[in-house]
């Protein structure tokens, strides 16, 4: 960390980020559930891609880790466990439908995203000595933002799962450039547990269709006080 | 010859290269899609055979139209003309008339262009041209937006917005190759090319539904010299767009540096490449995707503005 | 023994209770129980030896346990026993009560489930890196879905999925402020573990520490049921069976809670960090207000106790911020004694719950003359939960309330003080309600075979009815000793 990267990797990781961002926003603005995990599938390739990046410009081992369990996890086995455990729920071609209109989500989205910058703002000046963090840690936060959002906006249970999960995405993302030693067993378990998150989400889902009827979580409000 | 005479020689030069090589562009994408679809599909010539049939026939003008009708064709065959003269087709070094107008001038031909061709399009009182007409207005009205933030994005990372110096900027080098601006802005004008130009997802080109047209619907009315007038001007007007997009986006190398003949003679061979693979991507995106639904097209147009901002706030807070 | 095998083997005996339980059905709930005993002997040695000999670091840096950590596992492997000793008879009586054309419920998979689910609570006082607590913590809502969304209707499903959707959102934006406060440990040399922490505070940069605050505020903050991320606990806690209710409400919300306490002396060693205690009293009072006016209108009393952990999650946070300036002794105290307290209320709403058949408040009358042990129970647990004397939360309260006006922080004491008294009057009235009055309003099902309430039911309420009455006037010296150290280390140092 201590020699000067160059400027094509910095380049070169500024575009994994940006395109990070986008597939962020496909996930969220996707009308079908099966895009919406594609897209997730792409933003998890660009994390993995990102790793790869900061570890040849870093000479980082540890994230050479990071990007194998990554892409394990992520590309390859969450898709699996979703099919498994709530196949046609998800790989059924159905329309989502959402709270907010996709144009008016996408601009709750650019407001979000400056709520992130500004909240990053201060706190990369202190950073000495990590150069990528200027660009993943905003993305990251970002992305932390976007997740939620579309957890709170979106009526139908695979969307909010996508939310959740490109939440956990955004969370690596901006972590892969400040720390550089996650010991080996945190990092198994914390990319372990995505695909457990998912299955355990999954079955439920599954539970929910069987017993409702339907998989659209926002219509179930029969608890509340009266 | 003096430079100038040479740079003149070659600015006309561009002209010719567009009217010249525009119908087989148009010809060898049609072929392609086809092909991928699995059908044998017509030769790659056939715009050439089509335009030169056209012009051979009489014109039918209905009494109701007006001078309008007449001049369109007209108009929207200068206007791939007076653009190319000013953008970067096979030389790097700006031409004779490079400095006449800047991007916003190009934006603003294209703009003209298909203010009169929507117009002509109601004037004869058909109706669909006049469904069309309104329909490739509002998707222009969304495009719009999307045009500028692209312009102001690359002219603020160039410094200046003349499209040669925008072309020597992001050749400059790598760094500059792979920055996130540049790719966001090359997505989103993928995506304007795929609305302006009426392909899929936002316009069906091959389709011959009548109530399902958007911007196809211009040509309805027209035969003879007109309709030829018509066909070369949009595929001219399809080339152009694209020479904009490998020359000063995508791929700003291989462009003579010389006046050497044999310089500008390559360059048009590499040119010529560059559009066939952006033809092959197009080809691919187009056979891949399906239609949008009227509606949709302001959210895939929202989505291309949101990406454009994207670039422009990033190059703006100033991190790469 | 050697004290550092202790973590280890607290956390092997539940795994095995798992396995046990997986591989012999009928057996399970027997093996559970026994898990859960040896937990509990296993966690007060481990406590004992951290109070005398100091803490415990084993050999290969994976597992730690310190004073305040000893303090919170207390609670942990007893509401684990009892609710383990509650649950053999409450299932069996809950499925009989229920109508015969509802679904089964998921009893196979209770037991083990609810073994790993303590498994991994147990984790995290007990792991020492920052990440794996973390992990710990995202681990507990996966696992305890299911117990949950245990009987198969629709109210459940949905509380389940609010349970999960919500808390793994918070989980996941904790996940960023846990990396970050990884690389600021890491920046300042330290190992990332809570004395790293303590230790690298002061050269942290303040934005970098404000930030993962905030971002641990509102991550686990909303695993804690702080207010307005708080939505799902109302729902889980009252769907789910009383037996899982104890354990989620008594030491799982706690457990975030854990994670926002420890991080405050890291603030305040921090120079950069303007007035920490101030963001907890805020949160904290926030929290506590919503809650107190809530429980006014409740009408379900599982949900009434939901609500009052809420209220006892908000007071323990506002406790932390006005004992920065003094001492944490009543904090400490408080996070202890709700563990046993809320545990025992929620053991006394399933059985009220098994004898009338619903739990709505408007429906039930007269507990006490049906069922006086149940009823008697209601009402002591509402008092105990309510901060009355002469049970555990009483002292705790007072303790708070006392260190607040004594150093002169008027405002938020008052606050505090009006909102525990708006709690007490909506508990106090609940609760009589429910125990007192003419049992007219019996539903027709239950006029035939009354429902026997389950002896293993029984005798685990009154096992959890000992410390919640004992400690609220005597605490054994090394219990008290033990206060002391775990308020220590809250403390701002000087």
């Amino acid at each position: 960390m201590m020699a000067p990267v160059s400027a094509i990797m910095l380049s070169i990781d500024g575009s994994i980020a940006a395109l990070f961002v986008i597939f962020g926003l496909g996930v969220m603005v996707s009308r079908q559930m099966l895009a919406s995990l594609r897209f997730f599938m792409w933003q998890a390739s660009a994390l993995t891609a990102s790793a790869l990046a900061l570890a040849y410009a870093l000479q980082a081992v540890n994230l050479l880790w990071v990007a194998l369990i990554t892409f394990t996890t992520k590309v390859i086995a969450v898709p699996l466990v979703l099919r498994w455990a709530a196949g046609e729920e998800v790989y059924g071609r159905r329309e989502v439908d959402q709270a907010m209109g996709i144009p008016a989500s996408v601009l709750v989205a650019a407001m979000l995203a400056l709520v992130g910058w500004f909240a990053v703002a201060p706190v990369l000046p202190t950073l000495h000595g990590v150069p990528f963090a200027a660009i993943n840690l905003p993305t990251g936060l970002i992305m932390v933002l976007w997740g939620a959002f579309t957890v709170a906006v979106r009526r139908e249970s695979v969307a909010q799962l996508m939310g959740l999960l490109i939440m956990e995405n955004g969370a690596f993302f901006g972590s892969i450039a400040i720390v550089h030693n996650l010991t080996v067993i945190a990092e198994i378990a914390a990319a372990v547990d995505v695909p457990i998150v998912a299955l355990v989400i999954g079955l439920l889902i599954r539970s929910i269709r069987r017993v409702t009827g339907s998989t659209r979580v926002g219509t179930l409000d029969k608890l509340h006080e009266r | 010859m003096t430079p100038i005479w040479t740079h003149l020689v070659l600015n006309l030069g561009q002209v010719a290269f567009i009217l010249v090589f525009s119908p087989l562009v148009e010809g060898v994408l049609h072929r392609i899609e086809e092909n991928i679809q699995g059908k044998s599909g017509v030769s790659i010539w056939q715009t050439y055979r089509d335009i030169w049939k056209l012009f051979g026939k009489d014109e039918v003008v209905s009494e109701q139209s007006t001078w309008v009708f007449r001049f369109a064709p007209i108009v929207a065959f200068v206007m791939p003309i007076f653009v190319v003269l000013l953008i970067p087709a096979f030389t790097a070094y700006p031409l004779f008339f490079a400095f006449m107008g800047d991007m916003v001038a190009v934006g603003f031909l294209m703009a003209v262009s298909g203010f009169f061709v929507a117009l002509a399009g109601m004037d004869t009182g058909n109706i669909y041209a006049a469904v069309g007409a309104s329909r490739t207005h509002m998707v222009g009205f969304l495009a719009e937006p999307v045009f500028i933030m692209v312009f102001f994005s690359v002219s603020y990372v160039a410094n200046s917005t003349i499209p040669y110096f925008v072309t020597a900027t992001w050749g400059a080098s790598w760094s500059n190759m792979l920055q996130p601006t540049h790719l966001m802005v090359i997505l989103a004008f993928f995506l304007l090319i795929l609305a302006d130009e009426g392909r899929i997802p936002v316009d069906s080109p091959a389709g011959k539904v009548e109530i399902a047209m958007i911007g196809h619907s211009k040509g309805l009315e027209y035969s003879g010299s007109s309709a030829a007038l018509m066909k070369w001007g949009g595929a001219s007007k399809l080339m152009v767009l694209a020479l904009i997009f490998v020359n000063v986006l995508v791929t700003p190398w291989g462009l003579a540096a010389t006046t050497q003949w044999t310089a500008v003679l390559s360059a048009m061979g590499l040119v010529l490449l560059k559009l066939l693979a952006f033809v092959v991507i197009l080809a691919l995106v187009e056979t891949t995707l399906a239609k949008l639904r009227l509606f949709r097209i302001s959210e895939f147009l929202a989505v291309a503005f949101v990406i454009c901002l994207f670039a422009v706030s990033i190059r703006l807070v100033g991190i790469t | 023994m050697n004290a550092d095998w202790l973590p280890v083997l607290i956390l092997l005996v539940p795994l095995s209770g798992a396995l046990l339980a997986l591989l012999n059905r009928r057996a399970a709930p027997y093996f559970s129980v026994l898990a859960a005993f040896i937990t509990l002997l296993l966690g007060i040695s481990a406590a004992w030896h951290v109070e005398a000999q100091g803490p415990i670091h084993a050999s290969d840096g994976l597992f730690a346990l310190d004073a305040l950590g000893a303090l919170y596992l207390l609670p942990v492997c007893f509401v684990y026993f009892t609710s383990s000793l509650y649950a053999i008879g409450y299932l069996w009586a809950r499925k009989q009560e229920q109508a015969s054309d509802e679904a089964e419920p998921r009893y196979r998979q209770y037991f083990p489930l609810m073994n790993v689910f303590a498994l991994v609570i147990l984790a995290v006082p007990l792991v020492a890196n920052l990440a794996l607590m973390w992990i710990a913590i995202e681990l507990t809502t996966v696992f305890s879905a299911f117990l949950v969304a245990y009987e198969d209707r629709a109210e459940a499903l949905e509380a389940a999925w609010k349970y999960v959707a919500l808390t793994s959102m918070g989980a996941m934006i904790a996940l960023l402020g846990v990396l970050m406060l990884y690389y600021g440990t890491h920046a300042a040399g330290q190992a990332p573990t809570w004395n790293g922490l303590l230790r690298a505070a002061p050269h942290m940069s303040a934005p970098l520490l404000l930030l993962a605050f905030v971002l641990w505020l509102i991550g686990f903050g909303a695993k804690t049921g702080l207010v307005p991320m708080h939505t799902w606990l109302p729902d889980a806690h009252s769907q789910a069976p009383a037996s899982v209710c104890a354990v989620l409400s008594g030491v799982e919300t706690s457990a975030a809670l854990y994670m926002l306490l420890r991080i405050y002396p890291a603030l305040a060693a921090n120079p950069g960090i303007h007035d920490p205690a101030a963001w907890y009293m805020t949160a904290g009072l926030i929290t506590v207000g919503s809650a107190a006016f809530m429980l006014l209108q409740v009408h379900d009393f599982k949900r009434m106790f939901a609500y009052s952990t809420i209220e006892h999650m908000g007071i323990i946070l506002t406790a932390c911020g006005i004992g920065a300036a003094v001492h944490e002794q009543g904090t400490v105290y408080q996070l202890f004694a709700h563990g046993f307290t809320k545990s025992f209320c929620f053991f006394a709403a399933g059985l009220a719950g098994i004898i009338f058949g619903t739990q709505e408040i408007a429906k039930v009358r007269g507990l006490i003359s049906r069922s006086p042990a149940a009823g008697w129970a209601l009402v002591l647990g509402t008092l105990a939960i309510a901060g009355a004397p002469p049970f555990a939360l009483f002292l705790s309260e007072f303790e708070i309330l006392y260190t607040g006006y004594s150093s002169g922080q008027y405002l938020p004491t008052g606050l505090l003080t009006a909102f525990i008294v708006i709690a007490f009057i909506a508990l106090a009235y609940q609760a009589t309600r429910i125990a007192f009055g003419a049992p007219d309003n019996i539903p027709e099902q239950h006029t035939a075979p009354t429902i026997k309430i389950p002896r293993s039911s029984l005798a685990a309420m009154a096992i959890a009815f000992i410390p919640m009455f004992v400690f609220g006037f005597y605490l054994p010296a090394p219990l008290l000793h033990l206060v002391h150290e775990a308020a220590l280390m809250l403390e701002v140092p000087a």
